[in-house]
């Protein structure tokens, strides 16, 4: 019956979400002001809740690994210890092995063990006031190895006999056994069924049961009478100090944390490592131990030795085995969205109102007389009003504030300026704006990119800032609001500027541009999304590991998105990101060439134009170019593209569209502009096949197929000239 | 007549679980985020039959619930379970002596979890 709850997990995994970023954010704050008790308060309760949830699951190793650091969280929120650098370092680097596990428990990957056990180890020794209250007072004893750390433990004996009335009060021996495995490691534990009755004598709500218990512990008899606290009256119990060979060696939790991440980890206890027992009956040492294990050689080693499988079919069968996990934790990453109750009830009622309109027309429709012509008209605008509502309303379901996005920024910032030793205070504004699932899901490392540019390059050091009388703190904002049918997110720095002449250097030197051009300053801006483009000296650890801006520029395009800046040197930099709220609605110009319709995304288009007489020049080796308004933009006549039989061959009987993509403009020209409009689109692969030039397709009011240009695609085939193949 | 429960925690997945598994045994389930928002919704207004809280919550917490709902004569004999998890012993006392009927322990199964209310509530 357990697997009742199984269905909730997709729930616990995105609450699970909610309270990591509760948890990094409030242990951020706390670095400002560490006494904050409500907001140890807050971050305690987060933790606590996963640890509480990831038992219900059985996500042990989870559930464990919290428990350190809510206990750790605990002394800290009752003043039991402060709030240290050190301390919040640790509890943030948890976080992160936290998230680690929580994706792997997700996806049933692996999880680095040895950080794992490193951390519970580190944890532990942080909440031991005890211990730490001895190093104050002289030297410390604590061993090199972490994942094995000896304390003064004590072994006791526990003899238990439960009361009768044990069941009948809703109690459960169990959990007598798991709250002593919280205080140390339970060994043996032996069952005394004596004096169980005949199956005939037996009242099933008595307890006929008493056990024998090893516990090694470093918690003293106090805290082991606690436990049984509530069962006192009535119980036999004795506990005994088992005195001679004391067992130093303790695993503190961490050796059920290399239990295989599944869910139900704890369906049947797993027979312990051979190694475990070898080191805790003494035969060998830790140390021995961890040398054996090091020289122990992988399966796949081991069949290559024995020419079982050629290295060539091990590297595939790994490269699979990736694959997979990876493609695993996709799946589970886009499985599932919270929608609040209040959108789908709203929706509920619009489908309620489309059912009427629906019955209305097809009551109409069985006895319809021409003078009823007008009602019918009414009606259907009535549907039309109901499907256009429904479909926002589904599209909104997508819908979710862009903060989530903006989250893992605060914790970024916090280390880029530790590593690049400059003060930089972070702004977050409209964050509840909302857009696409998926569009925030893509936009975060482009968004990650500028932030961390602006922290390594925009802003200067302190020093640097005071000499020109700046603050020294140093301030990136990060905004995002929405503007017509798009939103606009700005990645804005106070920092040095971009250099004018250093990008013009640069340009040139990279061939960008050539040495005499002429280049306004929105010209040159740009050409930092040149690929192969940075003004950076050497490539900082921070500054994005050799990244360039072309990707970010690319990233966003993919998405139906624009990147522009703006600088002033000394003052700042704003890089802004204009996206389309959804992926699955584009807002395009509906052209005709021929016969056929094209659908343009509004985001790229800059103008339309009639063009005039001798705008039209042929050079050499760069094709045909239309001068508008004195800048010559290379020609593309669309129907040459995807070999059409047009309307008009002459560019003054047609239209010119003036398109952008990737900092560079073309003029396409066409048949005709028929006009502005909303499209869905509908994937070309999944329908049929990819089509180079061609982002998708959508049907059009008419009933007819309409192809959504691609206008990077577009272009490259226009410079290669030969037409798509139909 | 129905059953009525009350079931209040911080965390909506365990929230959900508790209120699935009344739901599923019968009970019509009032669910409370927090101890602030249980007084809220109880002030007055619906008598339970079953009162599940958990511990660990911001605004108020479960102890002062218990002693809160205890003030409200509707609530004086109201059975009220605490939810804990394992390693908070002197809780389940604290919660005692507030006036708390008994507890379940974290994590449990929706079995568990019936059995129990099932001893606390008067046949
Ligand atoms: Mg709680």
């Amino acid at each position: 019956m357990s697997n009742d709850f199984a269905q909730f997990q997709d729930a616990f995994f995105d609450e699970v979400a909610e309270h990591l970023a509760v948890v990094e954010e409030g242990l951020l704050a706390l670095e400002q002001q560490p006494d904050d008790r409500d907001l140890l308060n807050k971050i305690f309760r987060s933790a606590h809740s996963i640890k509480g949830g990831a038992g219900m699951f059985g996500f042990t190793a989870v559930a464990q690994f919290t428990h350190k650091m809510e206990t750790l969280l605990d002394l800290l929120r009752n003043g039991q210890k402060v709030v240290t650098p050190v301390v919040a370092d640790l509890l943030l680097k948890s976080t992160d092995c936290l998230k680690t596990l929580i994706d792997a428990t997700k996806s049933g990957a692996s999880v680095d063990d040895e950080a794992v056990q490193r951390l519970t180890a580190e944890l532990a020794a942080e909440s031991d006031l005890k211990a730490q209250a001895k190093v104050e007072r002289g030297p410390s004893e604590s061993s090199s190895t972490p994942s094995l750390t000896s304390t003064s433990t004590t072994t006791f004996v526990i003899d238990w006999t439960p009361p009768e009335w044990l069941f009948r009060r809703g109690l459960d021996p169990l959990q007598i056994m798991r709250e002593l495995r919280v205080l140390g490691t339970l060994g043996e534990i032996v069952m005394d069924q004596s004096r169980l009755p005949e199956l005939t004598a037996i009242d099933p709500e008595t307890c006929y049961l008493s056990w024998r218990m090893q516990l090694t512990t470093a918690k003293d008899l106090k805290a082991i009478e606690k436990v049984f606290e509530f069962v006192r009256e009535d119980s036999k119990l004795s506990i005994e100090e088992v005195r001679g060979k004391e067992s130093g060696v303790k695993s503190d939790g961490a050796s059920d944390s290399t239990q295989p991440l599944t869910p139900h980890a704890d369906e049947g206890e797993r027979p312990k490592p051979l190694g475990t027992i070898l080191v805790e009956s003494g035969v060998v040492s830790p140390a021995v131990l961890d040398h054996a294990l090091a020289q122990q050689k992988k399966v796949g080693e081991i069949l290559v030795e024995q020419k079982a499988v050629t290295p060539q079919q091990l590297e595939q069968a790994l490269q699979k085995q990736k694959q997979e996990s990876s493609a695993q934790a996709k799946k589970t990453d886009t499985a599932s969205i919270r929608v609040d109750t209040g959108k789908i009830d709203k929706l509920i009622n619009l489908v309620g109102e489309l059912v009427i309109t629906q019955s209305m027309l097809s009551d109409l429709g069985s006895r319809f007389e021409m003078r009823q012509l007008p009602v019918l008209l009414e009606r259907v605008a009535q549907l039309e009003r109901n499907t256009r509502e429904i479909q926002e309303r589904v599209m909104g379901i997508r819908m979710l504030p862009i903060g989530t996005a903006f989250s893992r920024f605060p914790r970024l910032v916090r280390d880029l300026s530790a590593k690049a030793g400059k003060k930089i205070q972070l702004v977050l504004a409209g964050e509840e704006t909302e857009l696409d699932k998926t569009v925030i899901e893509s936009i975060g490392d482009p968004l990650t990119h500028l932030v961390r540019n602006s922290a390594d390059h925009g802003l200067e050091p302190p020093e640097e800032r005071l000499d020109n009388n700046k603050p020294e703190v140093g301030t990136i904002r990060l905004n995002a609001f929405h503007e017509g049918g798009n939103i606009c997110i700005t990645v804005e720095d106070d920092g040095r500027g971009l250099h004018r002449d250093k990008i013009l250097a640069k340009a040139v030197k990279q061939g960008l541009i050539g040495e005499n051009d002429k280049l306004a300053d929105d010209q040159i801006w740009p050409l930092i999304f040149k690929p192969g483009f940075s003004t950076a000296e050497k490539i900082t650890d921070v500054s994005g590991r050799g990244v360039g801006m072309d990707v970010v520029k690319r990233n966003i395009e993919s998405l139906g998105g624009t990147v522009s800046i703006k600088t002033a040197t000394g003052k700042g930099t704003t890089f802004t990101l204009k996206l389309p709220l959804t992926l699955a609605i584009i807002e395009g110009m509906t052209v005709r060439v021929g016969k056929e319709t094209y659908i343009v995304p509004l985001l790229s288009i800059l103008e339309s134009i009639q063009p005039k007489e001798g705008w039209v020049k042929t050079v050499v080796g760069k094709g045909e170019l239309m001068n508008v308004r004195g800048t010559y933009l290379p020609l593309i006549r669309l129907y040459d593209v995807f070999g059409l039989e047009p309307e008009y061959r002459t560019p003054t009987d047609a239209i010119l569209l003036i398109l952008e993509t990737e900092g560079e403009r073309v003029a396409v020209m066409v048949d005709e502009i028929l006009g502005q409009q909303q499209v869905v689109i509908k994937s070309m692969e999944q329908n049929f096949r990819k089509v180079e030039g061609i982002a998708g397709a959508t049907i059009l009011g008419d009933g007819t197929v309409g192809f959504i240009l691609d206008v990077r695609g577009v272009l490259e085939i226009a410079r290669r000239g030969v037409p798509v193949a139909a | 007549m129905g059953k009525t429960a009350l079931v209040v925690d911080d965390s909506r997945t365990m929230r959900q679980m508790v209120s699935f598994t009344l739901t599923n045994a019968g009970f019509t389930v009032i669910e409370a985020e927090d101890g602030k928002d249980a007084v809220k919704k109880v002030a007055g207004g619906p008598k339970m039959d079953i009162v599940v809280t958990d511990l660990n919550m911001p605004e108020m917490d479960g102890i002062t619930l218990i002693k809160e709902l205890r003030k409200m004569s509707a609530f004086q004999f109201t059975p009220i379970l605490m939810l804990t998890t394992e390693s908070a012993m002197d809780k389940k006392q604290e919660g005692k002596a507030a006036g708390a009927t008994g507890w379940i322990v974290k994590p449990f199964n929706p079995d568990v979890l019936l059995k129990t209310i099932a001893k606390v509530m008067p046949a």
